[in-house]
């Protein structure tokens, strides 16, 4: 074992020794610093129970119950523990955390419908027409709809990018393999392919307004591109995955740069660029946790966790059979 | 008899009671609002050429004009950190941020705390690291809070432009003594202007409305703007104006070099004087003019000028044509 892979063992041990301090202190402190200290986040706590997973030394079972018993009748989840009873886009993260923790079916079975009923509204006919004829200050195709972030809304890239790795999962994990599951797999990456910025990588959700090109954002890209992965024949998953492995290095960020190597890691050995970037930009971000410049919140010590074990070859967000 | 008299009194009231609710229906809705406007508001016109390291003694002297009292008081200043574009004044300046900050301190503020949820980008800290505001927050030793993931109260809208049943506001607003509102004034490509109110929109939280806020754009961006306004307190304004931004604003406008803060105790009418500045009729923006009959003073007549006075002569700002209505002339 070579130094620096020394180096990323002991930011990985510190890396998950902060996260089970940081959940250990939002467990007992439910009056804390925030949503993700005191009132808790359902995205914040799923990140850390992949993240967890496997350490014998926390105890993720309170919190699996938890997310559990908050559970909506529809078989959805909300935003936070406490929120109104409404589905939103967490519950693709947290199927994705009963499923790699091996709990229960029925649970997910709900959940599972509830993701393959709930489209953007774009789905909607009025509204795809408003936006085929009416409304054009925002170039998109409409009749490709993926997942919005609460219900009643349009289709943004995070949320679909999520949900596709879950149902992509479910799928691998023969868990529900009929035509609805892969419609809707097909369907949410046809929509990310079209939303995709002109030169490759992914914004909130618009590639193009007013006429402007909008920038990509290197977590969105790394999302998108993690719910693509075996696709890298497309045009579109070339010219992205090329701006990532270009914009990544230097990024000042923990939060973004444990997304970007959690991509490249889906993408070993497509070309030796991703191996150089993911190699430097694993080394960056153990130093940016040594400083701790970025990373004092729950879900971006999970991400930069679970990005480290990615690199170990451990990656939850692997879609490839 | 006494039964056919109940009968009829049952049934007049029921007709006055669906008739109330349609009329009510067809009101404008601020015609249902409690009147909250000050009877007279103050805005403060500074002229500032840099972002310089003397912006926090000005602000002390304009601050001082108001004769606040903010001895032993929470401030949180909100300023607009939407995402980092090189090149491009897209942000409320961090050193103006960092001047804010200073000043009220001076002032004698028990705390200073800066808070923003940025509505597109998730990553606030790379916004913050990249644009420099948070070189700055270090530099004074500022706390910041992510509005995007704070923790959230479950609030009743002090108004009802959306139909949402409630809003979910963040903790660390709802509990500062002297929210601070620090707009860049700049155009927006939906609103028509993005200033103090549309400001606003970053403290809702993206962990529950998504990002972008998309549950509120739906709702409508004025009727959101006018709920969030009327719910959320507002105690001050102080918007920067040093470089504007004109044409598709928010983000992708170009630069206009307005050398102005505006500083006001009433938001609406901070955003009135502010597109006065830009050239722009406020009354024909809908969340402006709507919030000028029951949330604050639009009117010349109930706002003192109480530094400098509008510019004698001022070049409209260039604006999306859907917006040309909006420019004054010239």
């Amino acid at each position: 074992m070579n130094c620096a892979d020394e180096e990323r063992r002991m930011g990985s041990r510190e890396m998950t020794a902060r996260l089970r301090r940081l959940f250990k202190a939002a467990q007992t402190d439910r009056r804390g610093q925030g949503a993700e200290a005191g009132q808790q986040a359902i995205e914040a706590t799923c990140l850390t129970i992949l993240a967890l997973r496997n350490d014998q030394t926390a105890d993720i079972k309170p919190a699996l119950h938890a997310v559990e018993n908050s559970q909506n009748k529809d078989g959805s989840w909300s935003a936070f523990f406490g929120d109104d009873a409404e589905g939103c886009w967490t519950t693709s993260i947290v199927v994705l955390s009963l499923m790699l923790t091996g709990r229960e079916i029925k649970c997910l079975k709900s959940a599972i419908r509830w993701l393959l009923d709930t489209k953007g509204n774009e789905a909607n006919w009025l509204w795809r027409w408003r936006f085929q004829i009416l409304d054009r200050s925002v170039q998109f195709d409409p009749t490709k709809y993926g997942w919005s972030w609460a219900l009643d809304t349009t289709s943004w890239v995070i949320p679909t990018a999520f949900t596709v790795i879950a149902l992509r999962q479910i799928h691998r994990r023969g868990i529900k393999r009929t035509a609805a599951v892969t419609e809707r797999i097909d369907l949410g990456i046809q929509m990310l392919l079209d939303r995709m910025c002109p030169g490759g990588g992914w914004n909130a959700g618009n590639g193009v307004a007013f006429g402007v090109p909008y920038s990509p954002y290197i977590d969105a890209t790394a999302i998108a591109l993690l719910a693509l992965a075996g696709h890298e024949k497309e045009p579109g998953v070339q010219s992205s995955l090329a701006w990532l492995v270009k914009r990544l290095p230097g990024c000042p960020s923990p939060y973004s740069l444990a997304w970007g190597i959690l991509a490249l890691a889906a993408y070993r050995g497509v070309n030796r660029e991703v191996e150089t970037t993911l190699e430097r930009a694993t080394n960056e971000l153990v130093a940016l946790a040594e400083s701790d410049a970025g990373a004092d919140d729950v879900s971006t010590v999970a991400v930069c966790a679970l990005a480290l074990a990615a690199v170990a070859g451990d990656n939850v967000f692997e879609v490839r059979a | 008899m006494i039964e056919l008299d109940r009968r009829r009194a049952l049934i007049s009231t029921a007709g006055l009671a669906v008739g109330g609710m349609a009329t009510a229906k067809l009101l404008p809705e601020e015609m249902l609002l409690r009147d909250r406007r000050p009877a007279r508001s103050r805005v403060a016109i500074v002229s500032a050429a840099a972002y310089s390291e003397g912006l926090a003694d000005s602000l002390t002297r304009a601050l001082r004009m108001f004769g606040l009292n903010l001895r032993g008081k929470s401030v949180l200043l909100k300023p607009n950190f939407v995402e980092y574009i090189a090149g491009v004044e897209v942000n409320t300046n961090p050193v103006l941020v960092g001047a804010a900050a200073e000043a009220f301190r001076h002032l004698g503020a028990r705390s200073v705390v800066v808070a923003e949820g940025p509505g597109h980008q998730r990553d606030t800290y790379l916004v913050l690291a990249e644009s420099g505001l948070d070189a700055q927050l270090r530099g004074q030793k500022l706390a910041f809070v992510d509005l995007n993931r704070d923790e959230l109260i479950k609030v009743a809208r002090r108004a009802n432009y959306t139909g949402l049943e409630h809003m979910w506001l963040p903790r660390t607003v709802l509990a500062s003594d002297f929210v601070v509102s620090m707009p860049k004034i700049k155009t927006h490509h939906w609103a028509g202007v993005t200033l103090s109110m549309k400001n606003m929109f970053g403290i809702v939280p993206g962990t529950k409305y998504g990002w972008p806020k998309n549950i509120l754009h739906w709702k409508g961006i004025h009727r959101s703007i006018l709920d969030i306004c009327a719910t959320a307190p507002i105690h001050f304004v102080i918007a920067d104006g040093v470089v504007a931004m004109e044409g598709n604003g928010p983000l992708h406008g170009t630069h206009r070099n307005l050398g102005k803060i505006v500083l006001a105790d009433d938001p609406v009418a901070a955003d009135f004087v502010c597109a006065q500045l830009m050239g722009l009729n406020p009354s024909l923006v809908w969340h402006l003019d709507r919030a000028a009959h029951f949330l604050g003073n639009g009117s010349p007549g109930r706002i003192d000028l109480i530094a400098e006075q509008l510019p004698q002569q001022i070049v409209p700002f260039d604006v999306l044509p859907e917006f040309a209505h909006l420019r004054l002339r010239s």
